[in-house]
């Protein structure tokens, strides 16, 4: 069995309910079936993706079929994981008065708008990081578009900005060096700053995400969408910034295509269907546009799911 | 029995030596060189007050793009935090702040 031409990792955008989660299942499942150890990851509260594979899939990876894993990640499981590692590492640092004082503070970044986004970001990026062992590929199934389009912009804001940061620790850790030269304590906690540490250590983290991301050897966006007018702008405006951030994108996947001779009732919506098609080929010249099917019945289980693998074999 | 007393005399000696170059050199550090460092020890004071309003800014509803990620350094600034934010709160002008630093009375 010759082994298809693919990118080890692949990311499935677009709006709620075009159908990202069963792209996702039926891409990792096509890899699968063509003996490329695959894993496949949701992001979605709604567990679509055990209903795609009529499965329970849990929030620890799990093997569900030959060559295939799959995992849920809870945005707010993993929050909450993040808080509690900082919790139990500060009671061994700070006295336990200061601990009740800044509790307070980790419940309102617990809360702020961003958190479950970075710590979705954070589990991507070490998932990533365990490619080749034993995954060789992993397909994600990510959240609607603008809010997966800020997560994947992140690295290189969060970059410029970083290293602002450490800039500016460095000059402090240098004068307070300066002023503390008959100081060997200070001096010595100043070598080793744990601030600095920390704050080089995210940079790199963000530095390898980035990589891959911009990586088009390494890593296809793909954008799920329905002939319909609004998700076309929607998509175009997408497509615009991912180029902007130099992700590649690996194409764009047309679902719920009705086929001919669906009969009358549907004909007229076909027909529509037909012009938005033309439209999307138009826009998105240079991008390869798949179609999907609109199937008699909803996509559950891998049986189903075998139905459309074949179109996704070869994305 | 003379020896060990002259030693102890020796001693003494030096120990009163140490202790006067001691506070020679802290004389000498407190007129002269803690002067010229307290300029310096301001500027870091200040570059660091900084780096911390930009690290924990959302704590003075100044919102972070970050500050989840920013979490992770609580533990090395807690004993720091409170302070900080007791003298962000307390600001009154930076023209007064910065004309103390230069001892205009």
């Amino acid at each position: 069995m010759t082994r298809p031409a693919y990118r080890p990792f692949s990311f499935f955008g677009g709006k709620g309910g075009t159908g990202k989660t069963t792209c996702a299942a039926a891409r990792a499942l096509a890899l699968s079936e063509e003996g490329i150890k695959t894993l496949v990851v949701s992001t979605d509260p709604a567990h679509s993706l055990a209903d795609a594979f009529d499965l329970s899939i849990g929030e620890e990876i799990g093997q569900i079929a030959p060559n295939l894993w799959a995992i849920e990640i809870d945005a707010e499981t993993e929050a909450q994981k993040y808080m509690k590692g900082i919790q139990e590492k500060m009671l061994h640092i700070v006295s336990p008065v200061i601990v009740d004082e800044i509790k307070r503070q980790i419940e309102i970044a617990y809360s702020s708008p961003g958190a479950e986004e970075a710590a979705i970001f954070d589990k991507f990026i070490e998932l990533m990081e365990q490619l080749n062992s034993p995954y060789e590929a992993i397909v994600f199934d990510t959240a609607p578009t603008g809010h997966t389009l800020r997560l994947l912009t992140l690295p290189e804001i969060l970059g410029a900005w970083l290293d602002h940061l450490l800039e500016k620790r460095a000059r402090a850790v240098e004068l307070m060096s300066m002023v503390a030269k008959y100081d060997r304590e200070v001096r010595q906690k100043l070598e080793s700053d744990p601030i600095t540490d920390i704050l080089g250590k995210r940079k790199a983290k963000f530095e390898t995400a980035r990589r891959i991301l911009t990586d088009p050897a390494l890593c296809a966006f793909y954008f799920v969408l329905n002939a319909e007018k609004l998700p076309i702008l929607e998509t175009e405006r997408a497509v615009r910034l991912l180029t902007k951030y130099g992700i590649p994108i690996g194409g764009i996947l047309v679902n719920r295509v009705i086929p001919e001779g669906a009969g009358d009732f549907l004909e007229k919506h076909r027909l529509a269907q037909q012009g938005y098609l033309r439209q999307i080929r138009e826009t998105f010249a240079s991008l390869p546009v798949t179609e999907i099917p609109f199937l008699e019945t909803d996509i559950r289980g891998i049986n189903e799911l075998d139905k459309i693998t074949g179109l996704l074999k070869n994305l | 029995m003379e020896l060990p007393e002259k030693g102890n005399e020796a001693e003494k000696e030096q120990s009163v030596l140490e202790s006067l170059k001691e506070w020679v050199s802290g004389m000498l550090f407190g007129s002269f060189v803690e002067i010229g460092t307290q300029a310096i020890r301001k500027e870091a004071f200040d570059i660091n007050d900084n780096l911390m309003l930009l690290l924990f800014g959302d704590f003075l509803g100044i919102p972070n793009p970050i500050s989840y990620y920013t979490l992770e350094l609580l533990p090395y600034v807690a004993e720091e935090l409170v302070p900080w934010e007791r003298r962000m709160q307390n600001r009154k002008t930076i023209v007064a702040e910065k004309a103390g630093q230069y001892d205009f009375g």
